[in-house]
């Protein structure tokens, strides 16, 4: 249940930019520091690539966190593509070399702080990330 | 919106700005192909100081020119990547392994003009 | 003047009405209770400055929060908002303003250093005083009377919940102060020429001493326009595989903005066990020690040093 939610459609190359943006914006508003918008902004990107390479079509949403205290950010994107078949292959984290699948999952997810990822083949993907402020 | 190419010298700058397309990217790659290949440049400079986030995209893109660039007998560097941006791509993985940086345009510009005198006195 | 704006403001601690209601749940806060508690309204009224006075007397006797007390503008403030929450608690209106309240006055108390294991005893002490009072002054019997106090306990302890999450939150924000300071201290850059920088790392490396480091040397690069830096880990207690991915980071990054990192200081042995553990040293560029480190990197910009003679003695 997200409160207030800006929602992006994401069905081409055009709608990255417009995701990112928006994500910034909600970020700035939320008083993340200038670094963390960059990597809240590059997160989002890659998250919403994936998106239009692999699903064509799907959406992100984007919304203020709150936990006790903290602010943060949640970013949710949502799709009903091909699905990812192995998941634990998908996040496995390479430093040196990257993720050699290009899905950059493990990068956004160490770009910001909490990550989940669920996926079913055929039926698409959901992918949620928070980052908290400092 | 097409991404200016300019000619200093015997180099060519293009200089990106904030949220270039895709399709921006790839018009860029074209262009200077073509321009590489008909003026007798010692190389490319893209600066990319305009942009707060730099992805996989444009990390092959940029690949891409670099690649191309070298096939034409010439270099290219990447300059201006800010320290946030830089950050991300190393997270991300995104290392642009194989092509020149630095930091600024004329940092750029020294850097090509250095491997282009290498080149010459080693008479190659 | 205090007011309770600038008192939050420097604080991020704030309650969503969520969390409020989720709190009243977890004392079982019932309407029962509240008309109880409303019943004592006289006696909390009339007897308000005597508990007020008693509570900060117990902690100054106790030799607690001497900030406190040594600047009587805060002490009058902290005096002034500790009668406006007996009476409000009466009142019995548990909403935001009400909460707002009880985080103003902690953070006041987290102010002046008041513990959490003092506000507590010295809250059990104004409990006592309150539950004789009620006692006394039953007239429908001591069953009703414990009654009243059991409720009007329940919301004491909402209230001291609230009051001891903030001082507890002020205290890690204290600490997470402190240790920025120190890092920012103990990660010096150099220049040491035009174009060279030397960071010289003392100490553990941790994730967020890593991330700083990083970001120290990625605006000095750019403040400096340095191409070379010469980073010395004779110092780093321990280096393992975490620690190495760290460098390897901040290596990668430097890079992507023009600048080549040399590492000095890392020993063979430690070099070893990295390379065993799987470590790809091959992205980093190392030499003995820092004087080594020093003259590759002035060699690489082009400088060559010469000594010309045997130079000047300065007076002792």
């Amino acid at each position: 249940m997200a409160p207030d939610a800006t929602h992006v459609v994401i069905a081409h190359d055009g709608d990255i930019v417009e995701a990112r943006r928006k994500g910034r914006e909600l970020a700035q508003r939320i008083g993340f520091s200038g670094s963390d918008l960059t990597l809240i902004a590059t997160a989002i990107s890659e998250i919403a690539r994936n998106i239009v390479v692999y699903a064509d079509r799907g959406e992100i949403s984007l919304s203020e966190a709150d936990n006790g205290g903290r602010r943060g950010i949640i970013v949710v994107a949502r799709d009903e593509g091909p699905g990812i078949p192995d998941i634990e292959r998908a996040m496995r984290d390479g430093y040196s070399t990257g993720n050699s699948l290009g899905l950059g999952l493990p990068g956004a997810r160490r770009l910001m702080d909490d990550f989940e990822i669920m996926s079913t083949v055929g039926q698409g993907t959901t992918v949620t990330m928070r980052k908290w402020k400092r | 919106m097409a991404i200016p190419i300019l000619k200093q010298g015997d180099v060519l700058i293009a200089s990106l700005q904030a949220d270039p397309t895709d399709n921006d990217l790839i018009l860029l790659k074209d262009e200077l192909a073509d321009r590489i290949g008909r003026l007798r440049s010692i190389g490319v400079v893209i600066d990319v100081s305009g942009l707060d986030v730099m992805d996989s995209f444009a990390t092959r893109t940029l690949r891409g020119i670099a690649h191309t660039t070298r096939l034409r007998g010439a270099d290219t560097v990447i300059v201006g990547i800010q320290p946030e941006v830089a950050f991300s791509m190393v997270q991300l993985g995104l290392t642009l392994d194989g092509i020149a940086t630095a930091l600024d345009l004329e940092e750029g510009r020294a850097r090509l003009q250095r491997r282009a005198d290498d080149e010459a006195s080693r008479g190659t | 003047m205090l007011d309770q704006q600038s008192l939050s403001r420097s604080s991020q601690f704030s309650l969503s009405d969520a969390d409020i209601e989720r709190r009243k749940i977890i004392v079982d806060l019932t309407a029962r209770d509240i008309s109880r508690i409303t019943a004592l309204k006289d006696i909390v009224t009339q007897e308000g400055e005597r508990y007020t006075e008693d509570f900060f007397r117990y902690l100054r006797d106790l030799g607690e929060a001497p900030g406190l007390f040594a600047r009587r503008d805060a002490f009058a403030e902290a005096k002034r908002r500790k009668r406006e929450h007996l009476t409000a608690i009466t009142n019995a209106i548990y909403d935001h303003a009400y909460a707002e309240q009880r985080i103003a006055l902690a953070l006041l108390y987290s102010r002046y250093g008041l513990e959490t294991r003092a506000f507590l005893g010295a809250f059990d002490h104004l409990l006592g005083l309150v539950g004789d009072d009620i006692m006394k002054r039953s007239s429908e019997g001591a069953d009703v009377a414990f009654r009243q106090f059991m409720s009007l306990k329940k919301i004491v302890f909402f209230d001291i919940a609230i009051m001891v999450d903030v001082l507890m939150s002020e205290r890690e924000r204290t600490i997470s102060q402190q240790q920025d300071a120190i890092r920012e201290l103990s990660t010096p850059v150099l220049q040491v020429r035009d174009g060279l920088l030397i960071l010289p790392i003392i100490g553990m490396i941790d994730s967020q001493r890593a991330k700083q480091l990083t970001d120290d040397l990625l605006r000095a690069i750019r403040a400096n326009r340095a191409r070379m830096v010469v980073m010395d880990i004779t110092g780093v207690a321990a280096v393992d595989s975490k620690v190495a991915n760290h460098l390897i980071q901040t290596i990668a990054a430097a890079r992507l903005m023009g600048s080549t990192v040399i590492i000095t200081g890392l020993s063979a042995d430690v070099a070893q066990a990295l390379v065993a553990l799987g470590v790809d040293l091959g992205k980093i560029t190392t030499t003995g020690d820092l004087q080594g480190g020093l003259d590759e990197a002035e060699r690489l910009l082009g400088y060559r040093v010469i000594r010309e003679g045997p130079g000047q003695r300065l007076s002792a």
